[in-house]
């Protein structure tokens, strides 16, 4: 492995890692200096069941009827999502465990998973492209993030084999794709995942605090709110 | 030219600011506009700096993680009925319209559109024109129903943004003449129809005199400001003003079960226009007179006539605005309903309800107010045919006059034409009643079977279970 490319795994990782730590707790910190919500209305279900059914949403394609009707989509976010996973964790494996890559079939299922992913962002991207309402409100940033996104994946397939002899080229792509998204995430849309789980979980109280969420399913009781005369 | 669906946005958007009922406002010296409480629109050019300082004012966390939330996906596309009729106008997507101050937020107070704005599409409004821009946007082009927060995998409430701008927009007097003139009346009367005292007695004893002539007794009565009531009944002031049948028939249920019950002299009317123009202040003063009557005359609970925003505004968002926690229960009078029925306090035939009944589910209620399965109890206990709409409960498509815009002329043509949806939708249940708990929507969905011919007569819940009565 050449010098430059042990730098770029390591210390740059690193660093541009710790850059994103604190832009994220900025970030955080910035959310939370708003002034908080809360429902003042006695209770009519549950906060709690009604945050976790918030939270859980992702998994439940069912639940919403936009994603209930275009199953393809849902199936191009989850593959989209896990290659993000994948591609992350690769990220880490490759200088910090690189003995798990010496495995073909690991190697195999990150690729499979990371090359669905690209697959998966260049729908995307024709959607984001072809469709002239999500023209309409697409920015640089829309475009620039899905962009690089289907690099980094595409790297990503190439270099998770991670046989530096062979060629440096693509784990020297991946590393640089992943120092400047730990740099520009924070700026970008792509940090909405830092905000997911808070966006859902204070939507999800609200609702289950009135008794919205988890809905009730047609034929099933439902309980009887508080502060009803028994 | 032809006129493509494109060109329709722009025709809403650029619709002129019209201060005429606010002048006559100011000459009346309206207590409201002399006092400050509702404001009139200035020309003096700072308007812009007065919405960004507002703007940072109000935001709140729920609001800020709405603005920094959306990825542009936009599936809400398809949850919302302006843009599923206008599919080719980019403008009429939930997406675009929540950016319009998305955009100014990140331009004020995001860190990204501070910097680098052009990128993520950061801008402040010029001036005026930009202002009443966002008007028409606000008011103009979206029902609130909060279809699309539904439907958002972020969990962003765009609804809840677009009521924010509004009542930014509200105190600047960059609002409809409707929004202005029915604020004004909730202010300075206490009720958004301008009911006075006397008409609002009065009109309470003719029904109590119909429901006496109608059960021949003259035990029936509309307690006023009583004391130690199981339940104090707070209702629409359209009851008064246009339909005093559902009042009739409440007065008559309620005697026939056994209650105990009073209306107040003050802080009588369940609807809230604040929660329409995005105002807080005039939505807790309004919520406040009836927490304050019931606290005053200790009811033992607040009942809610069948009104959609009434119920959500005095059951849930009254206490936000009026910061103060609920202490006294309260419940819409279709859940009242529910349990007397099955109680076995009122006897029904259904069969006296004979004709095809599907239920229309309020936005406000269904969706943020969490009540659907007791008015459905309810109608299969008095009807005998009833029949589910498609779709229905929390992703029922909004009866199109919903956030106000029965009260805005401007917007009816573009309204009308976006309920086409509603009217495919009502038409495919094959039923002859639509049903809804929700006088706003009685007149919402009134002008979308006149406007697209359907056979159907929109009738209420109470309506229904007084017909099927058993005397």
């Amino acid at each position: 492995m050449s010098p430059f490319l042990n730098v770029l795994e390591n210390q740059v990782q690193l660093i541009c890692l710790a850059f994103m730590a604190v832009v994220y707790v900025l970030r955080l910190a910035w959310i939370l200096h708003f002034r908080p919500v809360r429902e003042r209305g006695l209770a009519q279900g549950d906060a709690g069941r009604g945050a976790g059914y918030a939270l859980a949403g992702v998994a439940l394609p069912g639940a919403m009827e936009s994603i209930r009707r275009k199953p393809i989509f849902y199936a191009q976010f989850l593959l989209f999502h896990l290659g993000v996973v994948a591609a992350i964790t690769a990220t880490f494996i490759i200088p910090y465990a690189p003995g798990l890559f010496e495995k073909r079939l690991i190697v195999l299922a990150f690729q499979i998973v990371i090359g669905a992913a690209c697959l998966a962002g260049i729908l995307r991207l024709v959607r984001r492209l072809s469709d002239r309402r999500l023209r309409a409100v697409s920015r640089p940033d829309d475009y620039l993030s899905i962009l690089m996104m289907i690099l980094f994946f595409g790297a990503g397939v190439l270099a998770v084999p991670n046989h530096p002899r062979d060629g440096e080229t693509a784990l020297i792509a991946f590393f640089i794709l992943t120092a400047f998204f730990l740099v520009y995430v924070p700026f970008s849309k792509i940090c909405h995942y830092l905000y997911y789980p808070f966006i859902r979980f204070d939507l999800g109280r609200s609702l289950g605090h009135r008794g919205v969420w988890p809905p009730v399913r047609p034929g099933r009781e439902c309980a009887p709110p508080a502060g009803r005369p028994s | 030219m032809r006129r493509t669906s494109e060109s329709r946005s722009r025709q809403i958007l650029d619709l002129p600011l019209d201060v005429r009922t606010q002048e006559k406002a100011k000459a009346d010296k309206a207590p409201c506009v002399e006092e400050g409480r509702l404001a009139t629109y200035r020309p003096d050019g700072r308007n812009v700096q007065r919405f960004l300082a507002l703007l940072s004012k109000r935001m709140n966390r729920r609001l800020a993680l709405s603005m920094t939330g959306c990825v542009h996906c936009g599936l809400c596309a398809d949850s919302c009925h302006y843009a599923l009729v206008f599919p080719d106008d980019p403008q009429m997507t939930p997406v675009a319209k929540a950016d319009r101050i998305r955009k100014i937020f990140k331009r004020h107070m995001d860190w990204t559109g501070r910097i680098a704005p052009w990128w993520v599409g950061a801008k402040r409004p010029s001036d005026d024109a930009d202002l009443n821009e966002l008007k028409n946007v606000a008011f103009g082009l979206c029902s609130a129903c909060r279809r699309c927060t539904f439907n958002c995998p972020m969990g962003v409430d765009t609804a809840g943004l677009i009521r924010f701008t509004r009542g930014l927009l509200t105190s600047l007097g960059i609002v409809p003449e409707g929004i202005f003139n029915v604020s004004r009346d909730q202010w300075d009367t206490g009720n958004q129809m301008g009911v006075s005292e006397a008409d609002y007695l009065e009109t309470l004893a003719w029904m109590r005199d119909e429901v006496r002539t109608e059960l021949g007794t003259d035990a029936v009565d509309i307690p006023i400001d009583k004391d130690g009531c199981d339940f104090l009944y707070v209702i629409n002031p359209r009851e008064i003003k246009f339909d005093p049948r559902s009042i009739g028939q409440a007065v008559k249920i309620f005697h026939l079960a056994g209650e105990s019950w009073t209306m107040p002299r003050w802080g009588w009317d369940n609807t809230n226009f604040g929660l329409f123009s995005g105002d807080d202040a005039l939505g807790a003063f309004v919520a406040d007179n009836v927490y304050e009557a019931a606290a005053r005359l200790k009811a033992k609970r607040i009942v809610i006539s069948e009104c959609g925003h009434g119920f959500r505004s005095t059951r849930w968002e009254g206490y936000g605005w009026a910061g103060r926690d609920q202490d006294v229960p309260s419940e819409s009078v279709v859940v009242s309903l529910e349990r007397w029925l099955r109680e076995g306090r009122l006897r029904v035939d259904p069969s006296r309800n004979a004709l095809p009944v599907t239920f229309h589910d309020s936005c406000n209620i269904a969706r943020s107010g969490g009540l659907t399965e007791e008015p459905r109890r309810v109608l299969q206990r008095v009807c005998s045919d009833f029949r589910e709409m498609t779709p229905n409960r929390t992703e029922n498509y909004c009866c199109t006059g919903g956030g106000g815009l029965l009260s805005m002329a401007e917007y009816r043509p573009i309204r009308l034409e976006a309920a086409s949806i509603k009217a495919r939708q009502l038409e495919a249940t094959g039923a002859k009643l639509v049903c809804t708990m929700c006088h706003n929507c009685i007149d919402g969905l009134n002008d979308v079977i006149k406007h697209y011919n359907l056979d159907l007569k929109v009738v209420q819940v109470l309506e229904l279970v007084d017909k099927a009565l058993l005397v």
